[in-house]
């Protein structure tokens, strides 16, 4: 027999466990739209409506051109930018983690900020820098704009990694006389790799969806998200879909393999 | 007389190129925003502007935006606070019923959100579309009638109405409320729960007293990540709001991107990062800088 | 130690081919890659729906242009809004830089626009032979007086367009728009041209000489439509989606689209409102310093020979500038009915109800623009 408040706590329990379901469900809702119309024998030019299934348009991922390139220039632009985050961020971060530097506060709140304003905001007033310059948008003032916002992101994740870092093997090897450079290359560079990598992926993968400041500073460049929204008028082919779909599955492949590459026994701090 | 590079530069030598960057490609601009604010331009479509040093671009600002602002503020609040009504139960029921399965049901939090987020929002409109599947069920259940009176449903439809911008705005920044409040829910100790049940006292109880003053501080920090980029929002508003739902970011958006009209959207910007950091200086004067750096 | 020469290499790995990966599209972006016979590419940015494209089996107009003259053409379709367009275009020709394109068709007004500026190239018109097959109504033309920096690419009709389906009736005056029945089931072009043209016109103005008063009253009644939730959303070329879609059951809308989209949904309809429908041009432009200039000259002189321009006007349905068109259709059963169709070729009925808007005077286009802004974007 079991008492009242028993009873009420299973009740609570049950309408938690449901309520869960439904957000989940909802979360899910629209990547089910997505994937399950790729499977879309879409006839008319928007692939919205259901007109059949097919295996097609997931074996032609690429047989729309303009698609394509634009898939190819933000996966490009994407890895550009991360690259330069990384140079950028990798050496920031690790100083600021080690070291104990004036200002370091300064800088650590100087590296949050750009995730704190509307990105409108972030896109109009480098357009407004790019203009004295004599930037025009389009392939420079894009590289720039995005290293800019992903180097947040990417410091972020390292700062997240190089929290439980141990710099005993660092030191020792400082002891040992090896210099700062050789140091860094043959030890702490192999065991940061999956914090890299992991910062690489999300710092790619914030590239990649860009569109607000995308749309400011593009100029005639088209990038992924820009084809989407411009598309969107015209037609909404099923390789837009599958497209999406690759770029999630890859990023969701080397996360778990990030995770699994867990040499230094601490768990990785996800975003 | 050249001095060597000693070990002691070398912080300072890996922290130069990053602050570097951020001063010249974050700081630099935000200052010209500023300039720009206070400038009129000397032709109508050249490049160059004057200093000008009265407020004519602020006023153009706030009878232009002014509305906007209070809407904008008002849709992300609603936003934030759906979004933690949705979410804390989730997350509540990840810590507490997760166990080992806590790490895989918090990454499939942030899973669909591999998909870019125009993607997300393009297969909304689906979900939401007049003949999509949200439509059909209201139709079936007859619901059609009765959320229409209540304002949820316009002229019959979901698609380009308030509702549907606050459901993608919460949709979206979903994730954005619910890790910070796992991770603040991580950090309650179990036993603490245990002991007030034991002392007699009830869930609701428990929860009121307990829970909700630990949770706080992932609740508003995540509230706080959700809020001010929603207040910024353009995407939403363009695709699933109707016409009357635009938000600062919109109209920021339309006066660089159509109207060419520089000196104004610096100005409206301006304004809009006044309203932002006047919200980040009452959180941090609560609560330092907690919370901010670790999401 | 294995594990860690394993990760090294990986790393090393990345970075070489990661960097020369990435390099590859953002530099080929940059760089148009020279095409065959020394010729550069040509890059032409214009509006959907608006060339014949390739069909299963039969080779759309560019490929054609291609095969013929051996020039790569680049052929985008980026154009939904020509304000946004513009902007695009703005920045690097006021910094005296060149933009990518060669060719852009551009409405008549950003034409003019454009030349008052002084940001395009004449045409070359001695390599434009073709040229002289310009219909006479467009031959030194309002926006291009000296006729020198434009050559037109297809005219076009605003007027309103509506699923008979889901209006229950046929509609013909601009007054349907704001009937009680069709309550957020309507929308407007956000170009204020096209949309406050065809409203002065119903309210009687005469737009070949506009002026801001002109526009007041058909500002006021959109401001309460879009406030009383009558007007569903504000669209580039995106409204022939919601149509097709059935998320409108009218809207402001270009003829040749509506007659495009009426293949995919033959419940579609499009009418030139009693009152009057706006007649827009679009033109070919070269802006300055393009470097493709002999090239853009090819392909205006192919699209101006009359069966090409047959080809295209076939597929788009607009009003094609091309002297001999009419001529090419007759020739043939397939298109002969084309002819017949007075959106196609207006006849003297049809020619008295279209009106193109003559331009503002600039403080008047000014505050036109704040004003439609203001009510659109807020």
């Amino acid at each position: 027999m079991k008492s009242l408040a028993t009873k009420l706590r299973q009740l609570q329990g049950s309408i938690l466990t449901i309520w869960s379901l439904i957000v989940y469900g909802i979360l899910f809702a629209p990547v089910l739209v997505i994937v399950l119309f790729i499977f879309n024998a879409s006839k008319s030019r928007f692939n919205l409506i259901w007109d059949g299934f097919t295996f097609k348009n997931w074996l032609n991922p690429f047989a729309d051109p303009t698609l394509a390139q634009a898939f190819f220039t933000s996966l490009g632009l994407a890895l550009l930018a991360t690259l330069l985050c990384i140079l950028l961020a990798l050496p920031m971060t690790m100083a600021l983690e080690r070291f104990r530097i004036k200002g370091a506060s300064g800088m650590e709140l100087l590296l949050v900020l750009p995730l704190t304003m509307p990105e409108v905001v972030l896109g109009a007033s480098l357009l407004l820098l790019f203009v004295q310059m004599r930037i025009p948008p389009g392939p420079l003032a894009l590289v720039i704009s995005h290293t800019l916002f992903c180097l947040s992101y990417t410091a972020m994740a390292l700062k997240a990694r190089l929290g439980g870092h141990d710099w005993t093997l660092e030191e020792a090897a400082a002891d040992l006389g090896a210099s700062p450079l050789r140091t860094f290359m043959q030890i702490t560079l192999p065991r940061l790799a999956p914090g890299l990598l992991s910062a690489g992926l999300l710092s790619l993968s914030i590239s990649m969806d860009d569109y607000v400041v995308s749309s400011i500073t593009a100029g005639s460049v088209v990038t992924f998200p820009l084809r989407i929204a411009g598309a969107f008028q015209r037609e909404i082919s099923p390789q837009i879909h599958v497209l999406s779909t690759m770029v999630l599955l890859i990023s969701l492949v080397a996360l778990v393999l990030s995770c699994r590459e867990n040499d230094d026994g601490h768990q990785p701090n996800q975003n | 007389m050249k001095l060597p590079l000693t070990r002691r530069d070398l912080p300072l030598l890996l922290v130069a190129p990053g602050v570097a960057w951020l001063i010249f490609f974050f700081v630099l601009p935000l200052l010209e925003l500023l300039r720009q604010s206070w400038s009129q331009p000397t032709s109508r479509f050249g490049l160059t502007t004057t200093l000008s040093p009265n407020p004519d671009n602020y006023m153009d600002a706030f009878s232009l935006a002014a509305p906007l602002f209070a809407r904008s503020v008002g849709i992300a609040a609603l936003a934030t606070l759906v979004g933690l009504v949705v979410g804390f139960p989730l997350a509540w029921w990840i810590v507490r019923r997760g166990g080992r399965w806590k790490p895989l049901l918090t990454g499939l939090v942030v899973v669909p959100f591999f998909f870019s987020y125009l993607v997300r929002t393009i297969a909304w409109t689906t979900l939401l579309a007049d003949s999509g599947p949200l439509m059909q069920m209201v139709r079936v259940l007859s619901l059609g009638h009765l959320l229409n009176n209540l304002g949820l449903l316009q002229d019959g439809r979901l698609l380009n109405t308030t509702t549907a911008l606050v459901a993608g705005l919460t949709y979206n920044y979903l994730p954005f409320l619910i890790l910070p409040i796992i991770a603040s829910l991580g950090t309650i100790d179990p036993t603490l729960l245990e002991a007030a049940a034991d002392l007699g006292a009830h869930s609701p109880r428990i929860f009121l007293k307990v829970v909700f003053p630990l949770a706080l501080p992932g609740l508003i920090s995540g509230g706080l990540l959700t809020f001010i980029p929603a207040m910024g929002d353009v995407v939403n508003s363009q695709y699933l709001g109707g016409v009357n739902d635009r938000m600062i970011g919109n109209i920021i958006a339309d006066l660089v991107l159509i109207q060419q009209r520089f000196t104004t959207a610096a100005a409206i910007s301006m304004l809009l990062l006044l309203l932002i950091t006047f919200f980040l200086l009452m959180y941090m004067r609560r609560y330092g800088k907690t919370g901010l750096g670790a999401s | 130690m294995k594990r860690l020469t394993r990760r090294r290499d990986v790393l090393r790995f990345l970075i070489t081919t990661g960097g020369t990966a990435a390099m590859a599209p953002v530099l080929s972006a940059c760089q148009p890659n020279k095409g065959k016979q020394n010729s550069v590419p040509l890059i032409i940015s214009n509006w959907p729906l608006f060339i014949d494209t390739d069909q299963p089996g039969v080779a759309g107009s560019v490929r054609r242009f291609e095969q013929a003259t051996g020039i790569d053409v680049i052929y985008r379709e980026d154009l939904n809004d020509p304000d946004s367009f513009f902007s695009r275009i703005r920045l690097p020709l006021a910094m005296g830089q060149p933009v990518e394109q060669d060719i852009l068709i551009v409405p008549n007004w950003l034409a003019s626009r454009l030349i008052r500026l002084n940001w395009l190239e004449p045409l070359p018109w001695a390599q434009i032979g073709n040229a002289s097959n310009l219909e006479d109504s467009l031959k030194k033309p309002l926006w291009d007086p000296k006729g020198l920096y434009s050559l037109p690419w297809m005219v076009g009709i605003t007027g309103i367009a509506y699923n008979i389906k889901s209006t229950g009736r046929e509609l013909n005056s601009v007054d349907d728009l704001f009937a009680k029945e069709l309550h957020g089931r309507v929308s407007f072009l956000s170009m204020w041209r096209d949309t406050l043209g065809l409203l002065m016109l119903a309210d009687g103005k005469n737009i070949t000489a506009p002026t801001y008063k002109d526009t007041i009253p058909a500002l006021q009644r959109l401001e309460q439509a879009k406030t009383s939730g009558q007007i569903r959303s504000f669209t580039g070329n995106d409204y022939q989606k919601d149509l097709l879609v059935g998320n409108l059951a009218a809207c402001v809308a270009w003829a040749g689209d509506v007659a495009q989209l009426m293949g995919e949904n033959p419940d579609l309809r499009f009418v030139v409102p009693k009152t009057g429908g706006v007649l827009t041009a679009d033109v070919m432009v070269i802006p300055r310093k393009a470097d493709g200039k002999r090239e853009a000259a090819q392909w205006m002189n192919y699209v101006y020979d009359p069966i090409n321009a047959a080809r295209i006007d076939a597929a788009t349905h607009f009003i094609s500038p091309v002297k001999g068109v009419k001529k090419v259709f007759a020739a043939s059963s397939s298109t002969a009915k084309l002819i017949e169709d007075p959106l196609m070729f207006p006849d003297k009925t049809m020619a008295n109800r279209l009106h193109m808007l003559g331009p503002f005077s600039d403080q008047d286009e000014i505050a036109v623009e704040r004003q439609f802004s203001k009510l659109i974007a807020s």
